[in-house]
């Protein structure tokens, strides 16, 4: 086996309605810890992750953008995608609209800023707020096989549940994709 | 220089944008800093922090650059200036061993020739970030209703300097 470090740079975007758990599904990641009081991403976080891939023996550099889901950023967020290979689509499974929008909103931007074939990831968020839960698991897989996304998973951003195997799936994804691991 | 870069981040990436820029260059210190002074003294260390911190985040994003690069024109000349002065301003205000030279002149054309390039990251990439701004610069320099256009060359520069390059601007009405 060759002792060769292989090394990628994947530009990958965090998409939903404002207040979905972008910025917290983030933070979790890198820094394994959650705010409670909502602060609404002004523009883009921008986050920096370098890891490394054992199977393959590849470091890859992670580029998060995490985009404002508010409406007024609809018209720059268009230069924010350039670059990209993959996004984690996310929606709030306690609010049914940040699920509906997904379809006609965010996956429709995805599609129509990334020029070549992108790589994406649905997420359902806030899975502890269990009493509140307005979108259930199999109505979530069934949606992602309809969008054809790579993968389908719930997370809790609060509690660190699924978050990491949320971005190391869509690393792996993308990875496939590029021939580099096997399907 | 560095609060007018900052200022640029600010319109083009908002709030959260400038400030992951400050955060991976660790000058998260700066984030507050508004005044733009176009004759101040720049830091150095700052300036080549946040530069590679930005090529860094904004890896592939050439039109955000791009964007960014106009920006700054704005902010460190607000109300224009002779475009020709601004060649020469903009490498004294940021001195180092880099140059900036406008190797042909034409009634409605220019080259410039750019060599070690301050603002640039990647090797063999034209840097969008300085193509924005001397574009603007020219923009504001000529009368109104004036179209900019350019292409840019890196391949007519030796291979020994990767942050060189020649950049043809015209402009039409």
């Amino acid at each position: 086996m060759s002792d060769d470090v292989k090394e990628f740079v994947f530009k990958i975007v965090v998409l939903g309605d404002a207040a979905v758990g972008k910025t917290s599904l983030i933070n979790q990641y890198i820094e394994h810890s959650f705010q409670e009081d909502y602060k609404p991403t002004l523009g883009a976080n921008i986050i920096r992750k370098d890891i490394h891939v054992e199977k393959i023996n590849a470091n890859v550099r992670l580029i998060m953008w995490d985009l404002a889901g508010q409406e007024k950023y609809n018209v720059i967020r268009s230069m924010y995608f350039q670059g990209c290979v993959g996004a984690l689509l996310v929606y709030d499974s306690t609010r049914r609209a940040t699920f509906e929008t997904v379809n006609t909103k965010w996956l429709r931007d995805f599609n129509k800023y990334v020029k070549k074939e992108g790589t994406y990831i649905l997420i359902g968020n806030k899975i502890d707020l269990t009493e509140q839960r307005a979108v259930d698991t199999n109505e979530g897989q069934g949606f992602a096989n309809e969008i054809n996304a790579s993968d389908f998973i719930e997370t809790s951003a609060k509690y660190g549940e699924n978050v990491e195997k949320a971005f190391e799936n869509l690393v792996h994804n993308i990875l496939q994709k590029l021939g580099e691991l096997p399907s | 220089m560095v609060t007018a870069l900052l200022q640029a981040y600010l319109d083009i990436l908002d709030y959260d944008g400038m400030k992951s820029v400050l955060k991976e260059a660790d000058l998260m210190n700066i984030k507050d800093s508004r005044d733009v002074d176009p004759n101040g003294t720049i830091e150095f260390i700052s300036f080549y922090k946040i530069i590679d911190a930005q090529n860094l985040l904004l890896f592939g994003c050439y039109r955000l650059l791009y964007e960014v690069g106009k920006k700054l024109a704005f902010y460190l000349f607000p109300y224009g200036k002779d475009f020709e002065e601004i060649v020469e301003e903009i490498t004294v205000l940021i001195k180092t061993n880099w140059s900036v030279e406008i190797v042909e002149k034409k009634e409605n054309s220019m080259i410039v020739e750019i060599e070690n390039c301050v603002f640039c990251g990647e090797a063999g990439v034209p840097c969008n970030l300085f193509t924005g701004f001397l574009v603007q610069s020219l923009k504001k320099a000529l009368p109104d209703n004036r179209r900019v256009v350019y292409s840019s060359d890196k391949e007519e520069l030796k291979e020994s300097e990767p942050n060189s390059f020649i950049l043809k601007l015209r402009w039409k009405k």
